[in-house]
């Protein structure tokens, strides 16, 4: 038996690869196998994990998109065809976080909306109907949140040195992301498209840790008594990017060691 | 890869329509396989399939009250498993739910939640001991959502009611079993199918067939070998972070 969960020979796309958890997705797909292609705002941000990923046997196309610019989006996705023909898998990993304070702005709001929600669709929408026209169709992975489920438990944060209160738009974007790929899911779904989530829970990290107050708070409220650790949502992207996940379609996969199963 | 590679797997209904691409796909990158089945049905399979590290194992999972002793035999006999995939049902028949006696309900729920429940603690016990394990249940979209009547042809009886009930209660089950095992690094999770119909369910309803094919965003019902990629990653590595949830397969039945 072939491995279900191999990524081999699919053409494989990135959207955001630098931040914490999109440097272990790019690691993780390319040791599955895939086809790799990173669009990201700043490529030559990018650098040492190219290195990194390189120096584990991982082959890593980079290419420049702005996911809020039309045009940069069409661009990226001509790039892909160009040197590979097709795309097999979309991951869409991209997130910018431009609210601050405890009163943010609209002008905030806005900007955020541009990329997290306009930069999602345009992005959908211009590889849907490249998958929708391969006879083999494709996978979409949208990567969203736990915060796009529940609220958030303000007593994680009370006393813990965390001073920003959460801001709202991740709220309002990441639980429109969810049902926005119950859409694309249904419309695509005769054309061999498939579209899931993956909604992480709070992640360590080793390079900037949480404050000890705020861990003790949030181990409990989870079931496994700890955060998730950067690679942990691998698995997840791979079996619904894989023909492991066939007839899966329209679902939200929490990876969130129970957080919202309580 | 994502597969419970090296690792001791129990599955109850492995023989059967469902679990068996499952079993196979287990054979190949397990240790060992528990296949526990009706009688003569886990044997007939791995002659067939000509599996290697799969043992037949003929015993009713449905009945609580022998579980208990039965489980200690087996651990005694193969070693605590470091998973298990729980496909066995049980359902009344033909009834519909005017003359659906109360004692057949009943009856469901007895052969299905409490048993599932006896054998979950009797495993994680024995996974306590060693280190942790996932435990993945099986519930159904009829757990999730009620069948549609209008589906249906005149002939047909619904879905029943107990089943659904069964398969809801399935659901919690992994919930609550999640949050109180979580500390000993035991997952559990439950898988909800959709639309599987055996072959010759198939062949006898192929109007119905048309039905449930309309009623997925995928406009087509499952086939059992889509089935063996969800079970294995939720016993793997890979799903370490992943618990108390639930995992529709089901073509996208549920999600519109």
């Amino acid at each position: 038996m072939t491995n279900p969960f191999s990524l081999k020979g699919k053409v494989i796309v990135q959207c955001g690869g630098t931040g914490l958890l999109g440097r272990e997705l790019v690691n993780g797909l390319g040791q599955a196998g895939a086809t790799l292609v990173v669009g990201t705002r700043d490529p030559t941000k990018f650098g040492p994990d190219l290195e990194r990923a390189r120096e584990a046997g991982v082959e890593v196309q980079v290419e420049k998109l702005i996911v809020s610019d039309e045009a940069s989006v069409n661009a990226f996705r001509d790039a892909v065809l160009a040197k590979n023909g097709r795309v097999d898998g979309l991951v869409y990993n991209t997130v910018s976080r431009p609210m601050k304070g405890e009163r943010p702005h609209a002008d905030e709001w806005r900007d955020s909306m541009e990329t997290n929600a306009t930069g999602l669709y345009l992005t959908l929408n211009a590889f849907t109907e490249v998958m929708a026209k391969q006879p083999t169709g494709g996978s979409i992975v949208n990567i969203s949140s736990m915060m796009g489920m529940v609220g958030p438990n303000m007593a994680n944060y009370e006393g813990t040195g965390i001073s920003l209160t959460p801001c709202p738009d991740y709220f309002f974007h990441k639980a429109g992301m969810i049902n926005v790929s119950r859409y694309y899911a249904s419309v695509y779904g005769t054309k061999g498209v498939r579209c899931n989530v993956v909604s992480p829970g709070g992640i360590f990290n080793p390079d900037s840790p949480q404050p000890d107050a705020f861990l003790e708070k949030y181990n409990k409220r989870t079931m496994t008594g700890r955060m998730a650790n950067s690679d942990e949502m691998n698995g997840a992207v791979i079996f619904l990017l894989s023909d492991a996940s066939s007839y899966v379609t329209g679902v939200n996969i929490p990876v969130d060691g129970g957080f919202t199963a309580k | 890869m994502n597969s419970p590679k090296g690792k001791t797997i129990w599955i109850t209904g492995g023989a059967g329509y469902l679990g068996t691409p499952t079993t196979i796909a287990l054979d190949q990158c397990c240790a060992k396989v528990l296949c526990i089945d009706l009688p003569g049905k886990a044997a007939a399979l791995i002659k067939e399939a000509n599996l290697q590290r799969t043992v037949p194992i003929e015993l009713d999972v449905n009945d609580p009250a022998t579980l208990p002793a039965a489980v200690a035999d087996l651990i005694a006999e193969h070693g605590a498993p470091d998973g298990l995939a729980h496909l066995t049902v049980a359902s009344s028949v033909g009834h519909t739910l005017e003359d659906l006696p109360a004692e057949a309900f009943q009856a469901t729920l007895d052969r299905s939640l409490v048993p599932t429940f006896v054998l979950c603690r009797e495993l994680a016990k024995s996974m306590q001991a060693t280190s942790g394990g996932s435990i993945v249940l099986f519930s159904s979209m009829y757990g999730l959502v009620p069948p549609d009547k209008h589906a249906y042809q005149e002939e047909m009886k619904p879905n029943p009611i107990d089943y659904g009930v069964s398969k809801a209660g399935m659901i919690q089950l992994a919930r609550y079993l999640a949050m109180h095992y979580g500390p000993d690094g035991i997952r559990f999770n439950c898988i909800a199918p959709g639309p599987f119909p055996n072959p010759k369910a198939q062949a006898a309803n192929p109007d119905f067939v048309k039905t449930l094919n309309q009623k997925t965003m995928l406009r087509r019902i499952g086939r059992n070998e889509e089935m063996l990629g969800p079970v294995l990653f939720l016993l793997s590595e890979q799903a370490s972070y992943i618990t108390g949830q639930t995992l529709s397969v089901d073509g996208g039945w549920t999600a519109w």
